[in-house]
């Protein structure tokens, strides 16, 4: 039984990360070495002549001229990786800011105060996660024509901040009713207004939360595709919708380049995943569990 | 609830009224952002709007009688109820025997339980189009090692049977982990006395997991049927990255809806595919709001 335990661990740790270890592995090989038939496992870094890096062989000169090349653009785009990183950041790091600030005033009020129908709002507000960007999509655009917003990092922030918000609002109230009420109570008591002790008191002590709650929501907006996709067809687009539209590149997949930005891209969310893992359950399930 | 509000000193405006200016700037965005297109796309859905900004005139129910009588609409259901019923089902019974694997001591745990769950945080799409050079049918690294031991090595990404095989192979990749994590919550929220006075009552290991473990566990796991549900209802990023939108072996509903609106302009229709999508949604999202509401209500009474 301990046998057949271990066996299957194992199986799914080599299952989950061989394929992020290959990513790692493609993003210092040359175009030719990452569609080899004959597939190169070791990276060899010696003088060419001592590294028989033939056909057959499982070697291959590792080298980052990928992530060099990175500051290139790619023939037939017109921008270089960093660029669409910019965007991606951009737009991650101000819809986050937005979602965390207006989920935390928002579950404060959830938390303390008598709200006509509060049980009400907070599913609409959970169930707007579930709402289908393809659905959407078209009114959307139509809106977004309206107010010139189409093609913009704001049009994409504002889109963000809303599907972040669910997430904020339910993970934030988790939290904030986690803080004992007492601090609070005695700043009103000294004559502290409502704000002013939601800024001096509540802020402070929610500030775990809030970094988490961040982390959860610049997660999803760096993730996402299909906004991203069919709101920006130039100006602010994200990294995921570059890599996508290099797959039908006609000098072929520029696989090595895009392992590179893969890299890049994904480091930070597992550097992410490390300092948020005690939260995690908490986090993909909207706050209805807490460990 | 009654011990959860402020004392407010009587001078001050009404605990209800400040709490209403705290949720309000939330509530708006929320309603402008999601709420409002929701409406506006049902609406859209009786046009025959496209989307060079020409003249909308309504059509009646015009867009719904093309819906429903073409093929691709049957297939893309057919397709996308296919991915949940599998993909929820496999991910559930494969992340569930992790997590019993899991339960006990295992050295290293919480390091071995944070690399499980990095891909599921990943960028779908990212993820997917690197799938694609692993997948490749005639450099794919996986082809590679299948031959090695002398299995079939065959065509991932073009053979027709297999694309949604691909699809569903690689959204499994990132998803079990998820339904470990809130397997190992459920079987460790089971109390341990339950076990020990099983084992008095020299009850059998499959007793003790039928009669004990699997009705203890499964309100969790339902939460996480009904997340996974949900997410798989609008599988898209996986299609695009991995066959592209028209594909009528892999095409969901969201990937039609790529297809009539971005392909062929058709924004009514769009439109109505959209409504399509979004009653199979509610459904399921209603279910799951009444599902944590009763959570919600178990978990109270078990604390009180």
């Amino acid at each position: 039984m301990r046998a057949v335990r271990t066996v299957l661990v194992v199986w799914f740790l080599l299952v989950a990360t061989l394929p992020l270890a290959w990513l790692a592995l493609t993003s210092v090989k040359t175009y030719q070495d990452t569609i080899s038939a004959h597939a190169k496992f070791v990276p060899w870094s010696g003088p060419l002549e001592s590294n028989p890096s033939g056909a057959d062989s499982v070697r291959f000169a590792a080298t980052l001229d990928a992530y060099r090349n990175l500051s290139k653009p790619v023939a037939g785009t017109p921008n270089d990786f960093y660029h669409y990183l910019g965007n991606s950041i951009v737009i991650g790091v101000l819809s986050t800011l937005a979602a965390v600030c207006l989920g935390t005033i928002c579950a404060y009020g959830f938390s303390r105060f008598r709200i006509p129908g509060s049980k009400d709002w907070l599913f609409f507000i959970l169930s707007t996660r579930f709402l289908p960007p393809l659905a959407v999509v078209v009114p959307v655009l139509v809106m977004y024509r309206w107010f010139a917003l189409e093609n913009t990092h704001l049009g994409l922030v504002l889109l963000y901040t809303s599907f972040n918000l669910s997430l904020a609002v339910w993970l934030m109230k988790g939290f904030v009713d986690e803080i004992p009420r007492a601090f609070e109570e005695a700043a009103l008591v000294d004559g502290y207004s409502v704000l002013h002790t939601f800024f001096r008191i509540i802020v402070p002590q929610a500030s775990t939360g809030m970094a988490v709650t961040g982390v959860f929501c610049l997660i999803s907006s760096w993730n996402e595709f299909g906004f991203a996709m069919t709101l920006n067809n130039y100006e602010a687009q994200t990294v995921p919708v570059y890599f996508a539209g290099l797959q039908g590149n006609i000098e072929g997949v520029p696989w090595p380049r895009i392992a590179a930005g893969m890299m890049i891209f994904v480091g930070p969310i597992v550097l992410f995943t490390v300092l948020v893992r005690r939260h995690l359950l908490r986090g993909v399930t909207f706050g209805t569990i807490k460990q | 609830m009654k011990r959860n509000e402020f004392r407010v000193r009587p001078r001050a405006a009404p605990s209800s009224l400040i709490g209403a200016g705290f949720v309000a700037p939330a509530l708006l965005l929320l309603v402008a952002m999601n709420l409002f297109p929701l409406i506006f796309n049902i609406y859209l859905s009786f046009t025959n709007a496209d989307l060079s900004g020409g003249p909308v005139k309504m059509v009646g129910g015009h867009n719904y009688t093309v819906l429903f009588n073409e093929a691709r609409y049957a297939n893309a259901l057919t397709v996308t109820g296919l991915f949940v019923l599998v993909s929820v089902s496999v991910e559930l019974v494969l992340g569930f025997v992790l997590a019993m694997a899991m339960r006990d001591r295992v050295p290293g745990k919480a390091v071995i339980l944070t690399v499980l769950l990095i891909p599921m945080m990943l960028c779908p799409v990212v993820l997917s189009l690197f799938w694609n050079l692993i997948l490749n049918g005639n450099y794919g690294i996986l082809n590679q090692l299948l031959a090695l031991v002398h299995l079939p090595q065959p065509q991932w990404l073009t053979d027709d049977d297999l694309k949604l095989v691909s699809i569903l192979f690689v959204d499994i990749w990132m998803w079990t982990p998820f339904m470990m994590l809130i397997s190992l919550a459920g079987l460790n929220s089971i109390p341990s006395y339950i076990y020990e006075a099983a084992e008095i009552d020299r009850a059998g290991r499959w007793m003790v997991f039928r009669s004990i473990t699997l009705p203890m566990c499964a309100p969790l796991l339902g939460l996480a049927v009904l997340l996974r549900a949900t997410d798989a209802l609008k599988q898209f990023d996986l299609v695009m990255a991995i066959t592209g939108p028209n594909d009528a072996s892999t095409q969901t509903l969201s990937a039609r809806i790529y297809q009539v609106v971005f392909r062929d302009y058709k924004v009514g229709l769009g439109s109505a595919y959209g409504v399509v999508i979004l009653v199979a949604v509610i459904a399921v999202a209603t279910i799951f709001v009444r599902y944590i509401e009763m959570l919600g209500r178990r978990q109270g009474k078990a604390e009180a």
